[in-house]
């Protein structure tokens, strides 16, 4: 899940002349085969499964076997069985709630990278993308290992009189899930910000001063806007990975965090349903892709000018 | 960017300074704890040793879970170098909606939640009745990087100038060797790059490793097991070592996504 990096800009189309170079550079085999060469892999490891699984959610398991028939009993069960629903529409706020502390702790720190300059720009953004190739398995164990009841904070606080009882509200419950999403998924968020607002063309910023606008006003109504894209496009990417996560809520979230990612998982192990897990995913992924478009879309706004 | 006034550059170094704190102090705080004992509520000063590294040179498991991660991600990423390559090729010979429709595709398991690409892969491999093993693994690695080799491969061929392939092939070069002397070299570090950063990935993927692992199991996998336990020095050693070898691979990508 770790290195999702947000796209650079499309090049140029490409001319007539560009194809048929590219052409003699690949090789003159014949374009029907070539298609099927370039579609094989893909199809099978990528598209097949993914329409497996779509195709599972809608035959159901009867004793210990799969039935192939088609049904609709697996959606039903989640409007109708207690706890689905409403662990869903918990997670989907939960990941609101991720993806709007992500953006606004997120946002200063971007328009801080934006405004150094040279090297140090890059070298502090660094730092900021690094934490992204980091285990992710390691970093909730050292977040864990110092919220948890028998953590280093804890056990601190005691040593020093502070506290005669651990806290147990920092472990195992959705605020922890929060917190711990959020610290791991802010450079998603503040990479895309960054990238908006390094595209802002400067002369906007000089037309906004020359024309009389202090700084607070040409960063509200000419710099705030034109980074909304970044804004939108991080918010979508943490939303997004906040709801499927399944391992954070384990670690972190004991009984009370429990989450949508983690129904789905558990059917797989224990509840060993897996069409209706299946199912469970697919009704995941309506949040999923409604974020995607609105990514997609603010990626493609242009300025208008 | 506008220049900010003093203390509105305080307010955001502030900010920032905190976050960096979130993100690195449970880090710092891991590798502290594998160098010196917690006991009594407090930090041992007096107990500063290597116990623990050496502990972990004993324990064969963690050596195996080691060995195993290296095998995966080298295979993993050999094999994605190998097919993102000739797939960016393929898009970068043509145009058409197959061919974006094929760039999709690609993209698929990196913007779907892993949970989706792991039961995908999970389902799949039971309906064809392949059994979990390494070789899933390495199957699920090679899925999930692939993108990232596609991507960076194709952003370079796009900056590689047309002239220099006609020129070769004007001179005489047949197709391979136009590829091999003069686009591969272009190629070369958009490809040591796109390869750190996907051994990277591979070497710290887990949520869809647990789905698509057999018995044998790679390192993310033992520390999740262990994690259940609590938290030892030994655990402490391993993730200093693992933080270390990261920070390696990522000075190492960026020296060569940098350089032109």
């Amino acid at each position: 899940m770790e290195g999702r990096v947000p796209d650079p800009p499309l090049s140029a189309p490409m001319t007539e002349r560009d194809i048929a170079d590219g052409r003699r550079a690949v090789g003159a085999w014949p374009d029907a085969l070539l298609t099927v060469a370039a579609w094989a892999l893909p199809t099978a490891f990528i598209l097949v499964p993914l329409l497996l699984f779509l195709v599972l959610g809608f035959f159901e398991v009867q004793g210990t076997d799969v039935v192939y028939r088609p049904t609709l009993k697996n959606y039903a069960r989640f409007f109708t069985d207690a706890g689905f629903l409403p662990t869903f529409i918990s997670t989907c706020w939960l990941g609101l709630k991720v993806a709007a502390i992500t953006v606004i702790v997120g946002y200063p720190i971007a328009y801080l990278l934006a405004s150094l300059r040279g090297r140090a720009k890059y070298t502090v953004a660094m730092f900021f993308a690094v934490p992204l190739l980091m285990s992710y398995i390691i970093k909730i164990y050292a977040i864990r290992s110092i919220l948890g009841g028998n953590g280093f904070l804890n056990r601190t606080l005691l040593h020093l009189g502070i506290i005669d009882e651990p806290w147990t509200f920092l472990i195992f419950n959705l605020n922890a899930v929060m917190l711990t999403l959020a610290i791991l998924l802010i450079p998603f968020a503040i990479l895309p910000i960054f990238v908006a607002l390094e595209r802002i063309p400067r002369n906007l910023l000089e037309a906004s001063a020359d024309l009389g606008a202090r700084p607070l006003l040409t960063f509200l109504t000419v710099i705030l806007p034109l980074s909304l894209q970044g804004v939108v496009i991080g918010a979508s990417l943490t939303f997004v990975l906040a709801i499927g996560d399944y391992v954070t809520p384990q670690m972190v979230g004991g009984i009370e965090g429990f989450t949508f990612g983690r129904i789905i998982y558990s059917q797989f192990g224990f509840g060993n349903n897996w069409p209706f897990g299946a199912a469970l995913s697919v009704i995941l992924l309506i949040p999923v892709l409604m974020a995607i478009v609105a990514a997609d879309r603010a990626g493609r706004a242009r300025y208008a000018t | 960017m506008m220049r900010l006034a003093l203390p509105a550059q305080a307010a955001l170094w502030t900010v920032a300074a905190f976050v960096l704190l979130l993100l690195y102090g449970p880090l710092f705080l891991a590798i502290f704890f594998s160098f010196f004992a917690f006991r009594s509520n407090r930090v041992q000063w007096d107990s500063f040793s290597f116990t623990a590294y050496a502990r972990l040179a004993d324990n064969q498991r963690i050596i195996d879970a080691l060995a195993n991660t290296f095998v995966v991600g080298v295979i993993a990423v050999a094999l994605a170098l190998v097919i993102g390559t000739l797939l960016a090729l393929y898009h970068h010979a043509g145009r058409g909606r197959g061919r974006d429709l094929l760039q999709v595709v690609i993209y698929l398991p990196f913007l779907v939640p892993p949970i989706v690409t792991g039961l995908s892969l999970l389902i799949f491999f039971r309906q064809i009745d392949f059994e979990r093993s390494l070789v899933t693994v390495v199957i699920g690695h090679t899925v999930f990087v692939l993108a990232v080799v596609y991507r960076n491969v194709l952003a370079r061929l796009q900056t590689v100038s047309r002239t220099l392939v006609e020129a070769s092939l004007d001179l005489g070069a047949n197709r391979w060797q136009t590829f091999r002397y003069v686009l591969l070299p272009q190629l070369m570090t958009a490809l040591l790059a796109a390869g750190i950063l996907a051994f990277a990935l591979s070497f710290d993927e887990t949520l869809i490793t647990l789905l698509v692992t057999g018995t044998k199991s790679t390192l993310p996998m033992w520390l999740w097991s262990m994690m259940r336990l609590g938290f030892t020095p030994d655990v402490n050693a391993l993730v200093a070592l693992v933080l270390a070898g990261t920070t390696l691979l990522c000075l190492l990508a960026t020296r060569y996504l940098t350089k032109p």
